[in-house]
């Protein structure tokens, strides 16, 4: 950390303040429990032991979005899911991300034309940090949009202006 | 009892309502427009004596339909001016099956329900109702299944059109 370094003692470490705390952010993204439909399968199979959410931080899922920083949409998102959708993004403490995983969430997928019911796309209701596409999406293109989430909250800064106001 | 069986019993016996039969045919070959008609074979029944029909195809010995499989509705096509509702039965004593369809209006879709007959009638006709505009009277508990309660219109119409937008959120 440039002329900081080696000022002081032994086993001082210097770091930037939104380094550090990004650091902390990204580093344990708890999900919220929210599967809608086929997609929370692979959601689970990504939480299991073969791909292993917890590599990353994210294998907390929380049934309470009180507890939770991170809304996987993980499925075919209708009017009447919807609003729930809203209230339970309110609910949650900020700095909050959501993630659109699958056709359906990002875009309406299959029910697009003919679905009188079906939301066409999540972020109709709240704000989608990463759109993943697929239907649904492989385990591994779940990490793949955590991994890019982390790459985002790597890039926010709590003095100067935020990558994205939640 | 194979549907020929079956028909011929009903008819025997005066079942209520019993307009007739739908039996699949082959294709006439001087008509280009005749398109046949596949599937199965289907008994008529007029819809305001569809819970009787049911009561006494139940209560027959030879019959014994004890089981309703499914209560359901179509939109054929928008020139149709009927609707269809459609009963699958199945006979757990005889192992044998009738389907049943009733002519509807679309009009004035309006017909009585089949719960005290068959309770398992309740959540089908419900969701034909809020699907369908169908009002089925004397239903215990007319509130829509599937759909959110304050939906306007019924999507499995043909003639359906979508809604600009629900609660705040666009559909289009």
């Amino acid at each position: 950390m440039g002329f900081l370094e080696k000022q002081f003692e032994e086993n001082v470490l210097t770091t930037r303040v939104d380094w550090l705390l990004n650091w902390c952010r990204l580093s344990s993204i708890w999900p919220m429990t929210f599967g809608l439909a086929c997609c929370a399968i692979e959601m689970m199979a990504v939480g299991c032991a073969h791909h292993d959410i917890d590599r990353f931080g994210a294998g907390a899922f929380r049934a309470s979005p009180r507890q939770a920083d991170l809304m996987i949409i993980a499925g075919t998102v209708n009017f009447k899911m919807a609003e729930r959708i809203k209230r339970l993004y309110d609910q949650m403490p900020g700095p909050k991300y959501a993630i659109a995983m699958g056709a359906c969430a990002t875009g309406g997928g299959p029910y697009y034309k003919y679905g009188y019911t079906v939301v066409k796309g999540v972020d109709r209701v709240i704000p989608v940090d990463v759109y993943i596409a697929g239907c649904p999406p492989r385990p591994e293109a779940l990490l793949e949009g955590l991994m890019k989430l982390q790459e985002k909250i790597q890039g926010s800064s709590i003095i100067r202006k935020p990558a994205r106001t939640a | 009892m194979d549907f020929r069986g079956i028909y011929d019993r009903l008819r025997a016996m005066k079942a209520p309502g019993m307009t007739g039969c739908d039996e699949p045919r082959e294709k006439n070959p001087e008509d280009k427009k005749d398109k046949g008609r596949f599937g199965d074979p289907y008994v008529l029944v007029e819809p305001a004596l569809l819970p009787a029909f049911l009561d006494a195809v139940r209560m027959d010995a030879h019959l014994a339909f004890e089981m309703c499989i499914d209560l359901t509705a179509s939109d054929p096509s928008t020139d149709d001016e009927n609707l269809w509702v459609i009963v699958q039965l199945l006979s757990l004593t005889h192992k044998h099956r009738l389907s049943i369809k009733c002519l509807l209006p679309k009009a004035n879709p309006v017909m009585p329900t089949s719960v005290p007959v068959h309770r398992t009638c309740q959540w089908h006709e419900r969701e034909c109702a809020e699907m369908y505009g169908i009002t089925f009277e004397g239903h215990p508990d007319p509130r829509n299944i599937l759909l959110p309660d304050d939906w306007v219109g019924s999507p499995l119409r043909k003639d359906y059109e979508f809604p600009e937008e629900y609660h705040g959120i666009s559909c289009k």
